[in-house]
């Protein structure tokens, strides 16, 4: 399993390497990571004739505070989600969320941006995106510009990234002081994609266990990571309870847009993002001290 | 040439130079091009672990890393782990004494993570120690004996 | 004069063995600890060039045309191998039963996705999968046979050229009364079972570089080649060679699990290499090709069966039958894995009335071949499932009725009902032992405790046999004229050099399961020297002595008996020149704890350096027919098989290890996942030669059983398109996945192989998938929920649980 033949480029600025994007456009593949796109280049299933890798691009290299949350660069590594203080200070439902993925040794390789631009359905970078109202900048020679989760995510492996753009960085604000978050994914074994999972997040009134707001987004379970609000209105306004979580559950059910392969069936994704929701949204409230 | 790449680096401390087609694998150019063969290759699509290498001082999988992206780096390989005179690592002797390999093909593979694992968390609990060991597969073993060999070589290095 | 082969470690000729019986530091170690081991694909050879493989994108097609020139106009490209060469040089590769196979390239039809179509040979294997792409075949896809239960039907289509039906073998044993058992029964319980195929997938997947020299006419193979002369009649036949032109040289294996014989593949790149016309070519299997066009996957089974009880719960009878997918051939020797259940039909238990009816079906799917365990897991799964489901439906506890159903520790050696001999064993104690050390009743509570939380634990406690030494006389079923034969040899060379240090010489490399080191055991307290001054090489095909090599749970068994054969001989020669030395008669000298004395006078003794020393200087002075060379060999084969009669009835192999193992599930309700909670073994392999390297396989061979019960499996479309063609999809356990296990050690040893051990290598694989999926079913019983489907997966698990109504 050895790679086509390519011609590669390793700017060591943004600007060129935004250049040979707008030069070669469809021809061309932005390689950083490299753990989704390496092993689509050994099978010989993407065949670039450009690789342009933007790993020697230090000033893409950053997390660093925006706001009240954080900005991480295109060639931040996974593994800072576990290592990073402004994460785990900010936003630590990415460090929690980072335990699902992969392994160690993948992580200290593969990107943040990298997973995102990727649009593994199954993956739970992109999911954490959309759960976090995370905003994209896009890059390309001519221009910048922001684009919300909701639509850069809008197919299988497909984004709203134009053949002559890179991701240059991923702005994730942060999540309400009073919230609780929770990650959790069913795989075949730890460390696989997720044939379903969730990030749920929830937010209590000040004096009572009535549900103010909630976040819940489903990964592994549509061609893109599906925030189904439907089951967050059936939380909204009522009581944290399991008759509750159980209404949310089964309209999450329905709000989803799962396929079937050899590992789960439609039928069964379904199923997995009901139960996934009332354990999620236990775990929230667990918590927020509320159990 | 765009379809080639000269590389500068340094292997187990000794200087390389040498210029690489693009798309050659960085496992492949460490077996054929430096010669160092010890880093096996299992699968060619990251999961495997039998790749895995040190590149500045962390833990990569040399089969989805092109040799073009090593420019300037560090990397060890397992034969950077013993005394060239043959004193073997703790963490290699650690293996040896609890049975941590039988075939031996992945084990450069879990030499190399357990030296990042042990470097940044000498202190490793089990829990994190079978988190970092979840991405290397062996066969032969059923992972027990590893398991113990790392905590050995972590007592051991510890008390050094 | 001869030496009695020594039946325990107590009876080698030292006072108090140092090395057998204890764990002791691999030789094999320091190589591959530090990278230095040379493994096939670290090969490197002069203008080697580098083999890529086409292979078929359709499970069943016609080739039309296959046009290469433009892939062999491209710079780096040396030749390509398409099935026209194929046909003229060489016959279809080997396969039990004959004329069920086809050649190492396709040749006018594609049988499977991955069958190979071409070959290419370039200066790297980057260029030669450049050049893959570059070859334009023609194909006319024909329609699939992907059903193995449709495959045997006459409006099937057939897979093979020139054969009117896809069933290659069929045939059905009978031993004792098997109408009456079940006429007088008070109970029958039947059920269905489907076991879906996996594989060995070693770490490092297959490597052959081959060079054929048309000068000299030799073929000279390098790479991982687990066993050397299993291989060479196959390649002497399907490659028209002369054997005596063949030379194997074995590098160390990264692991086999039945994987490393590819006599098919030696076929084609020898092929490749004839072509080339004396450049070396070098082919390193990718491990999607290995996935997908290895020729060992294994076990694709449809069993239907019954069992017969009385009410007291003894076992009457049994009707065990099975269809086996075997992919497009009866390759190599995947029959045997139908047939190997022969030789343990009742498990630990005495059933002696059994009907064993076997079937193996060809389709387009990838070729079954040689894996661990070698067609047992299956059977036993289904044995102890129908026992929890007879015990259940009598009132008894399981347990009871396996105690019930043991052969007794009076009964050994037994007799089972196929003729084949268990030599020694004792099951209660084993499983009393088993018992304790998991603290079942405890266990028991913690279920019941469980349950009214709604919580579903499971326990499964299960038997198995693991024959040692098993062979031709079990393939003589398939095909009497190539396998009527009792011999299985292992032959080994030793000798003492100048310097008195030891040398032996084994005809297979080392590959995981430590023979060279437990050879050095044996030799160090056969002549108690220390280990360091025993050296133990692998010598090349046409250097060794007659090997079968580490197949079938042998080595502990065949190796110790050629080692110590070996080393009797080399005493014998010495005690000679030794009494030369001693003055004395030879009859009166012997062999103790290194030194040759005198019987009954003390103080006169010589080290064994020290004669064989004499022996090398003085070799006039030696008796007639003793020459001066310290050196012996010796080819040991198993005592008192014997071919099978028409109906089946022989002795097929050497011992008899069994094992109990205890383990206990949960299994999530709402998702179906399984967790492990515990996990215990007790395996009774007789005398450990080295406990540490026991327990280390019986560890990965329980690991592998966690895979085969719950992850790992081909699975194929109805286009028979293969699936799982990844290490995404096709999941080998991690070390997450599984469990601590406790392994505790019961020995009877064996009376009849040396040193008392019996064969493990194939270890805790034969028992660990009855013992997970019982107590998948035993966690699910509650809810009325059975599954006979294997791996038992989250999505069939939880499809299950759907099916009861429960969530």
């Amino acid at each position: 399993m050895k790679p086509p033949r390519f011609d590669y480029y390793d700017p060591r600025s943004l600007d060129e390497a935004l250049a040979l994007l707008d030069r070669h456009s469809d021809d061309a593949k932005v390689l950083a990571g490299g753990q989704s796109l390496m092993p689509l280049l050994n099978m010989r299933l993407a065949r670039p004739s450009i690789v342009v890798d933007i790993n020697q691009i230090e000033e893409l290299n950053y997390v660093r505070a925006s706001d009240s949350g954080i900005a991480i660069g295109a060639i931040a590594r996974q593994r800072a989600l576990q290592t990073e203080k402004l994460i785990a200070e900010r936003v630590p439902i990415l460090r929690e969320g980072a335990y699902y993925i992969a392994h160690p040794q993948i992580r200290s390789r593969g990107t943040i941006c990298g997973s995102i631009a990727h649009a593994d359905a199954a993956a739970e970078l992109p999911a954490l995106a959309l759960a976090l109202d995370a905003e994209m900048i896009l890059t390309s020679a001519k221009a910048a510009r922001t684009v919300g989760a909701k639509a850069f995510f809008q197919s299988f492996f497909t984004t709203a990234l134009k053949a002559n753009e890179i991701l240059t960085e991923v702005r994730f604000p942060a999540p309400p002081k009073d919230s609780a978050w929770s990650v959790l994914e069913i795989s075949r074994r730890h460390g696989d994609f997720a044939i379903a999972g969730i990030i749920a997040g929830l937010v209590l009134e000040s004096n009572r266990a009535v549900i103010a707001h909630a976040r819940l987004v489903y990964f592994g379970v549509g061609p893109t990571p599906i925030r189904v609000t439907a089951a967050e209105e059936a939380l909204i306004g009522q009581s944290a309870s399991e008759s509750v979580f159980e209404a949310a559950a089964q309209s999450a059910k329905q709000g989803i847009d799962p396929t079937s392969d050899i590992h789960a069936t439609e039928e069964y994704r379904r199923a997995l993002a009901a139960t996934l929701t009332k354990r999620a949204l236990r775990a929230a409230l667990q918590k927020l001290g509320k159990t | 040439m765009a379809t080639t790449r000269t590389v500068k680096l340094r292997v187990n401390g000794v200087a390389y130079e040498h210029t690489v087609e693009a798309r050659k694998t960085l496992v492949d150019f460490l077996r054929e091009d430096v010669g160092l063969t010890g880093t096996n290759v299992g699968c060619e699509h990251g999961v495997c672990g039998a790749c895995t290498i040190l590149m500045n001082g962390e833990t990569v999988r040399s089969c989805i890393m092109l040799a073009a992206q090593v420019d300037g780096a560090e990397l060890m390989t397992v034969e950077g782990l013993a005394k060239p005179g043959g004193e073997l690592h703790p963490i290699q002797e650690s293996f040896r004494e609890k049975h941590g390999l039988q075939c031996g093909f992945c084990t450069p593979g879990f030499l190399m993570t357990t030296y990042e694992l042990l470097t940044k968390h000498p202190d490793a609990n089990e829990e994190v120690i079978k988190e970092w060991l979840s991405g290397n597969l062996c066969r032969c073993t059923g992972y027990q004996d590893i398991l113990e060999s790392v905590k050995l070589a972590a007592s051991r290095l510890r008390n050094r | 004069m001869a030496t009695t082969e020594p039946k325990l470690p107590s009876e080698l000729p030292i006072s108090q063995p140092r090395h057998v019986g204890k764990d002791s530091a691999r030789m094999e170690d320091p190589l591959l600890l530090t990278g230095k081991v040379e493994y096939g694909n670290d090969i490197r050879t002069p203008g080697m060039l580098h083999a890529a493989i086409l292979r078929s994108p359709h499970a069943h097609a016609r080739i039309k045309s296959i046009d290469t020139s433009r892939a062999e106009k491209l710079p780096g490209v040396a030749a390509v191998l398409t099935g026209k060469e194929i046909k003229d040089w060489s016959r279809p590769v080997f396969g039990v039963p004959e004329g069920w196979t086809g050649y190492a390239l396709a040749v006018e039809k594609t049988h499977w996705v991955g069958e190979p179509v071409a070959v290419v040979a370039a200066s790297d294997r980057y260029i030669a999968e450049d050049a893959l792409e570059l070859i334009e075949v023609e194909y006319e896809p024909l329609e699939p046979v992907v059903d193995a239960l449709k495959a045997g039907s006459a409006s099937a289509p057939n897979v093979l050229e020139g054969k009117d039906s896809n069933i290659a073998y069929d045939r059905r044993f009978v031993f004792g009364d098997v109408d009456d058992a079940f006429a007088s029964a008070d109970l029958i319980v039947r059920e269905q079972f489907r076991w879906h195929r996996s594989s060995g997938n070693p770490i490092e997947t297959c490597v052959c570089i081959a060079d054929w020299n048309p000068f000299n006419g030799m073929l000279t193979l390098r790479g991982g080649h687990r066993s050397p002369h299993l291989i060479l009649p196959a390649l002497v036949i399907s490659l028209g060679i002369s054997s005596q032109q063949v030379r194997i040289v074995q590098s160390p294996l990264g692991g086999s699990f039945g994987v490393k014989t590819f006599a098919r593949y030696v076929v084609l790149i020898a092929l490749m290499a004839k072509k080339l016309g004396g450049r070396p070519v070098k082919w390193t299997e990718d491990r999607i090709e290995h996935l997908i066009g290895n020729s060992s996957h294994a076990w694709d089974r449809h069993y239907d069966c019954e069992l017969a009880l009385k009410r007291d719960g003894t076992i009457a009878g049994m009707k065990m039958q099975l269809v086996d997918d075997l992919g497009a051939f009866s390759e190599w020797l995947a029959i045997g894995m139908l047939l190997k259940p022969l030789l343990c039909l009742g498990s630990c238990y005495h059933i002696a009335n059994v009907d064993y009816s076997c079937k193996g079906v060809i389709t387009n799917k990838t070729p079954q071949g040689p894996l661990r365990a070698f067609g047992l897991p299956p059977h036993f799964w289904v044995i102890e499932q129908l026992i929890e489901i007879a015990a259940k439906k009598l009132g008894l506890e399981s347990n009871e009725v396996r105690r019930r159903n043991f052969i007794k520790k009076d009964k050994f050696p037994y007799v089972s009902p196929s003729g084949n001999v268990y030599d020694s064993g004792d099951y209660e104690t084993s499983l009393s032992l088993l018992l304790s050390k998991a603290g079942y009743d405890e266990l028991r509570r913690e279920q019941q405790a469980a349950r009214t939380h709604r919580r579903l634990l499971g326990i499964g406690v299960v038997s198995s046999i693991e024959p040692g030494l098993t062979g031709p006389p079990m393939l003589a079923l398939a095909s009497p004229r190539i396998f009527s034969r009792t011999s299985s040899p292992e032959g080994i060379l030793m000798r003492i050099d100048a310097f008195g240090k030891i040398i032996a010489e084994l005809g297979f490399p080392p590959g995981g399961q430590s023979q060279h080191s437990f050879v050095r055991q044996i030799l160090a307290d056969y002549f108690a020297l220390v280990l360091e001054d025993i050296q133990v090489i692998t010598v090349d095909s046409l250097s060794m002595q007659p090997s079968t090599g580490p197949i079938s749970s042998s080595m502990a068994i065949a190796l110790s008996g050629a080692v110590l054969g070996a080393a009797a001989r080399l005493t014998d020669k010495l005690k000679r020149a030794a009494a030369v030395m001693l003055e004395a008669s030879a009859d009166d000298v012997e062999l103790f704890d290194g030194q040759f004395r005198v019987r009954g006078v003390p103080g006169k003794s010589l080290a064994v350096a020290q004669v064989a020393q004499f022996m090398m200087a003085r070799p006039d002075l030696l008796p007639e027919g003793i020459d001066g060379n310290p050196q012996a060999t010796y080819v040991w084969n198993p005592p008192d098989r014997t071919i099978p009669d028409e109906k089946g009835f022989g002795r097929y192999s050497v011992t008899a290890a069994g094992a109990q193992h205890l383990c206990m599930v949960e299994v999530d309700r709402e998702t179906g996942q399984v967790k492990i909670l515990k996990y215990v073994m007790v395996d009774d392999c007789g005398v450990r030669l080295n406990p540490s390297v026991v327990r280390g396989m019986l560890m990965g061979g329980m690991a592998h059983g966690v895979g085969a019960a719950l992850l790992e499996e081909y699975v194929y479309d109805d286009q028979g398109q293969m699936l799982t063609s990844s290490y995404m999809d096709y999941l080998m356990p991690t070390i997450m996945e599984v469990p601590a296990a406790e392994e505790h050690e019961m020995c009877t040893p064996s009376p009849i192989a040396p040193l008392g051990v019996k064969g493990v290598g194939e270890g805790a694989l034969h028992t660990t998938p009855a013992a997970v999926l019982c107590a998948v079913n035993d966690a699910l019983e509650p809810l009325g929920i059975r599954i006979t489907e294997a791996p038992m997966t989250p999505l069939r698990i939880w499809w299950a649980l759907q099916q009861a109504g429960s969530h």
